[in-house]
């Protein structure tokens, strides 16, 4: 069980140094290598260790354990192929650790961060549509009945391009340095991590490493069905660098502009399900 | 039995009421159970405010007695949200989720600010105003179909409405708009945790169980 954990965590981190990389290529930069992301994970886990006098100490320390502790558990989901609705709850659970960080340690910056990760809500909706979009078609949200239809059918990314898209978005707006990354941008410090170091700090990177993995591993599963370990690993990659490129060609947008295009991008989505839902027997 | 959230778990019954647990609801409970523990056993954060006009900054206190209550209401969120996962019965699970509402009104309204205030009674409006179609679309489900009960409806044979499931999601969302109002500017003026996320989570969470229940009926 460890094994895996350890794997996804240090796939996902090196995904994100690799994530910097091809941004920095795209801007013309030399960028960080490629392993600098696991660095800090190390770095920080050595680093001196404390809690900030005006944080609530209880919830900033257990706000770590509780990211952990879900990335984890959506690892075993994605693995074992349960429902993608424990997978996707666990996701817009995700937002709450976020706001737990940023409201724990009292700091407005954290505060700032905690409180964008609310209204940056908007982007879970299309989520949720994309599972209403999928269970049309399946009939099923159990990740192994859906890996088993498009071993009939083929790749739902074909079937419903749109619902990828959908989710593409999804997990763009969960990336460092992305259009939709307004949670920890440069104006607010770290955001919601400014105030998390130390230990604390490695624990986060533990929480992004393995979050990027299984919402990666996840797309693969979802839209284009069983393969080789070895090969969803190569198109999790392939679909990473797709995604650093708009990230290196997207300026940040601003929080409300950001939740604009995340609600027409909802809007679309919820017009496609009706559709689906008017044409399906 | 819903399924969309995986096989049950555990099934417990009181005469024709059910509380059922999936892999899906128990994530859910979980969750609200370990943030219910961090409400009771966290002291609020002292946050940093900037003194308007100078260089100056200070940290905010938060009163025992004020402290005494919005812990109160965080763990009155808490029981309605860890109810409202394992509800098998769509009136209980009404009644779970106007808790989960009024005691996030609680949460908010308990901080001595005007303008803390002023957004807690705007949510308290739309709050109460959700409860008519969360329980409008509950009584549309046993006006059209004789039964409440979510694994009887998820079992098939019955026509719910379509307009009985949106008004459920309607009132859930209205219900569930607190962190929306906890977000205002206003709010960056009352220490938040751990108790505001008491609110974020439980909203959340209704939110996550009425779309299970939504898709399964």
């Amino acid at each position: 069980m460890i094994e895996y954990l350890v794997f996804a965590a240090a796939f996902g981190l090196l995904l994100l140094g690799l994530h910097r990389k091809v941004i920095a290529r795209v801007q013309l930069r030399p960028g960080p290598p490629v392993w600098q992301e696991i660095l800090h994970a190390l770095k920080f886990s050595f680093k001196s260790t404390w809690v900030p006098k005006t944080a609530s100490a209880t919830l900033y320390v257990g706000v770590v354990l509780i990211g952990i502790g879900i990335w984890s558990a959506a690892l075993f989901v994605v693995l074992a192929g349960e429902s993608i609705l424990i997978l996707f709850a666990i996701y817009m659970l995700h937002k709450i650790v976020e706001h737990g960080f940023g409201l724990s340690s009292g700091s407005p910056y954290g505060k700032f961060g905690g409180v964008r990760s609310v209204i940056s809500a908007a982007s879970e909706i299309p989520l949720f549509v994309t599972i209403a979009a999928i269970y049309f078609f399946t009939d099923s949200l159990l990740l192994r009945d859906i890996v088993a239809y498009q071993a009939v059918h083929g790749p739902l990314l074909l079937i419903a391009p749109p619902a990828a898209i959908a989710m593409y978005i999804v997990i763009l707006s969960k990336l460092p340095y992305g259009p939709f990354s307004i949670v920890e941008s440069k104006e607010l410090v770290s955001g919601y991590k400014t105030e998390h170091f130390g230990v604390w700090r490695a624990g986060i990177s533990v929480i992004d490493g393995t979050k990027t993995f299984v919402l990666l591993f996840a797309f693969v599963a979802i839209f284009i069905g069983a393969m080789p370990f070895w090969a969803a690993l190569v198109i999790m990659t392939i679909v990473l660098v797709s995604l650093s490129f708009v990230c290196a060609v997207t300026p940040m947008l601003s929080p409300f502009d950001s939740v604009t295009v995340q609600g027409i991008v909802t809007l679309l989505m919820v017009g496609y399900a009706a559709v689906l839902w008017w044409v399906m027997p | 039995m819903p399924d969309i959230g995986g096989d049950p778990l555990f099934v417990l019954e009181f005469g024709d009421i059910l509380h059922y647990y999936t892999p899906y609801t128990i994530t859910l409970f979980l969750l609200a159970l370990i943030f219910t523990g961090l409400a009771i056993a966290s002291r609020p954060e002292r946050q940093i405010d900037i003194a308007f006009g100078g260089d100056a900054y200070y940290a905010k206190e938060t009163t025992v007695s004020e402290m005494r209550f919005r812990r109160f209401m965080a763990i009155a969120c808490g029981l309605a949200t860890l109810g409202a996962m394992g509800s098998g019965d769509l009136f209980n699970f009404t009644l779970f989720v106007s808790l989960v509402g009024i005691a996030n009104i609680g949460i908010v309204a308990a901080v001595k600010n005007r303008h803390v205030l002023d957004a807690a009674y705007e949510y308290g409006i739309v709050a109460m105003v959700a409860t008519l179609p969360l329980f409008g679309g509950a009584a549309l489900v046993v006006a059209t179909t004789g039964t409440l009960a979510i694994p009887a409806l998820a079992a098939g044979g019955f026509a719910v409405p379509l307009v009985a499931k949106a008004f459920l999601a309607l009132g859930v969302i209205g219900e569930g708009m607190a962190p929306f109002y906890a977000a205002k500017a206003e709010m960056f003026r009352a220490p938040g945790a751990p108790y505001v996320i008491m609110c974020s989570l439980s909203s959340l969470l209704i939110f996550l169980r009425v779309v299970e229940i939504v898709i399964t009926i």
